[in-house]
């Protein structure tokens, strides 16, 4: 709020009910809080410019303040005024926003776009805390059964985490709204770009303080960075092709399969061929051309995969 | 057979053919819709929800084509176009269980792009109260009764007044009350738009729709009015107190006696035709096993 926002007595009587009635109607008993809205405040929210999340305090205060809704309508033109009243039957319907979308509004991104990534189920506490689980628990075998140059089974298992959560951030296998969103006007792949991103930017996150929990390894603990982001952009790759659950998983096979043959041909104690200078320099090269052929399909996610499509014939047709 | 329509076509497909496998879901569909109602009638199989997809730009079609409100959904730009006038209500709607109605409706109006956040919500409400869900709004969805869902759904489909309503089995699953309240719905969703409704309750075409689609095996056997689909069972529906075994189809009514269509015996105590007689012997002409 401004600085002319003032601290005051309670004055005012909001409270919600879902009976329909406009939000003058319906100003209950309870007081919106020792302060006001200030001069400049309320001007704003007059001319519909105050922005989440902002927006929602000028939105619960008004609701239950009487003398903050009068100031308001002394300021405001009858029509404007009546324009706010709509504005703010509609705010008062509105959901609140969960933790991870609240989040992401204060940070700066737009109300929709914070909606679309709370909608994705990857995103909710139980995955993350199944992800955070499965990563310390690698971490700390891999802390517990040290080997000298790097931690195999914990490089091996944190590539995999980032693909599966992208995998299921987008796809009939998790998301309710699927089919929906197919044939919505936003486009498939901007759905999943947002997506990805968001499901990254967490799992590489969590991936990245589960390494802090290997300092011994130094910048070799970090070498799952490249063959996540290869893993990851090559599922997404193939998702328009294999469907989303195919592609993902004929991927993650892969990964599984390469290393296991690395393991059983290698020679000496160091690590993993993946985990060299030279893997490094392959998963970059991988994860650029799997991008690369990601932008070249990106129409491909316009329409329902083949995996949806081939399970529905048996079930829904 | 195929009942030439005289109405403006909102929606005019011509060959419209899908395999899966060897199978083709879709063979050789051609029809047309114009504004109002349209019920798409077929026992489980017939590639109802297949068609409905097709027309709902969610999947491509192997063969043929189809325009709707003037657009080509084959490029691009004519499938945005198309999407943004489109409302479509899948089968099986998934919701994400923990949103509120409101907030369920509201993350679809983000997908149909509605950015502007008053704007959004303004929209919400209208449409919430459309299928008059306003009461209920905050309420989580897994709260709600499979009726309130249905209408949830029915209320994502609505958002951004679509022209062309694309509606899969709305009414199934749904006890009697409930799908009585369903069809009032949809009858006013149906003012100034295409709808097209698959069902395979005979009573939802004959209480809602002007026009009616049979679709059988992937194909189409009539495309006509109720009125001329029950015609088509006119002289052909006798009564009897047992079951003939001549009848195509024959089943013990609450008289007592047996209601049976088919071709009737000489002198056989004809009956007044209904649709689902008309419907019966459509299927049976074609030799599918839901009309025995």
């Amino acid at each position: 709020m401004n600085d002319d926002t003032h601290a005051h007595g309670d004055t005012g009587r909001g409270a919600r009910d879902d009976t329909g009635r406009g939000a003058r109607d319906r100003i209950g008993p309870r007081g919106a809080g020792a302060w006001h809205l200030g001069e400049g405040d309320l001007r704003a929210y007059e001319r519909g410019e105050l922005t989440p999340p902002l927006l929602w305090s000028a939105d619960a205060h008004l609701a239950g303040c009487a003398e903050c809704r009068s100031r308001l309508a002394a300021l405001a033109d009858p029509v404007a005024l009546d324009a706010a009243w709509e504005r703010l039957d509609a705010e008062l319907d509105a959901p609140r926003p969960g933790l991870l979308e609240g989040l992401l509004v204060r940070l700066g991104m737009a109300d929709h776009t914070a909606r679309l990534l709370a909608a994705t189920p990857v995103l909710r506490r139980s995955w993350l805390l199944a992800v955070t689980a499965v990563l310390v628990m690698s971490a700390a075998a891999a802390d517990t059964l040290r080997t000298p140059d790097s931690p195999t089974l914990f490089l091996a298992l944190a590539p995999l985490l980032p693909l599966a959560g992208v995998a299921l951030a987008y796809g009939p296998a998790l998301d309710p709204t699927y089919e929906m969103a197919v044939v919505a006007p936003m486009h498939g792949f901007r759905l999943v770009l947002l997506r990805t991103v968001a499901v990254l930017a967490v799992g590489l996150g969590v991936n990245g303080l589960a390494t802090l929990a290997l300092p011994g390894y130094g910048l070799a603990a970090l070498a799952w960075l490249l063959p996540a982001l290869a893993l990851t952009a090559t599922g997404l790759a193939l998702m328009p092709r294999l469907g989303p659950v195919l592609a993902p998983a004929l991927t993650g096979g892969g990964w599984v399969v390469f290393l296991m043959v690395t393991v059983t041909t290698r020679h000496g104690d160091g690590p993993l061929p993946p985990f060299t200078a030279a893997g490094q320099g392959t998963a970059a090269a991988v994860a650029a051309l799997a991008t690369g052929l990601l932008f070249l399909l990106r129409n491909r996610f316009d329409s329902v995969a083949p995996a949806f499509t081939h399970h529905s014939h048996g079930s829904t047709l | 057979m195929t009942v030439t329509s005289t109405g403006t076509a909102t929606v005019s497909a011509s060959g419209l053919t899908l395999r899966y496998g060897g199978t083709a879901v879709l063979d050789d569909v051609s029809l047309r819709l114009q504004e109002g109602i349209t019920g798409l009638l077929g026992p489980n199989g017939a590639g109802k929800t297949t068609l409905l997809r097709v027309l709902a730009t969610a999947v491509p079609a192997d063969r043929g084509a189809f325009t709707a409100l003037g657009h080509d959904p084959g490029t691009a730009a004519g499938r945005l176009t198309l999407r943004r006038a489109l409302g479509y209500l899948p089968q099986n709607p998934g919701f994400h269980p923990d949103f509120t109605a409101f907030a369920f409706v509201d993350y679809v109006a983000i997908l149909k792009e509605l950015t502007d956040r008053a704007a959004r919500h303004r929209e919400v409400r209208r449409v919430l109260e459309e299928v008059d869900l306003a009461d209920v709004r905050g309420k989580r969805i897994k709260r709600l009764s499979g009726g309130m869902r249905q209408r949830v759904a029915l209320a994502a489909a609505l958002v951004g007044d679509p022209r062309l309503l694309v509606l899969d089995e709305p009414t199934a699953g749904l006890d009697p009350e409930q799908r009585m309240r369903f069809r009032d719905l949809v009858t006013r969703a149906g003012q100034g738009r295409t709808v097209l409704l698959s069902t395979h309750q005979t009573e939802d075409v004959a209480m809602l729709c002007h026009r009616v689609i049979v679709l059988a095996r992937g194909r189409v056997r009539f495309e006509g009015t109720p009125a001329e689909l029950t015609a088509r069972a006119a002289g052909r529906v006798w009564s009897s107190p047992e079951r003939d075994p001549g009848a195509r189809a024959g089943w013990r009514t609450a008289t007592g006696a047996f209601r049976n269509v088919g071709d009737p015996p000489e002198g056989a105590d004809l009956l007044e035709p209904t649709l689902e007689d008309g419907y019966l012997l459509t299927l049976d002409d074609t030799g599918t096993e839901a009309a025995r």
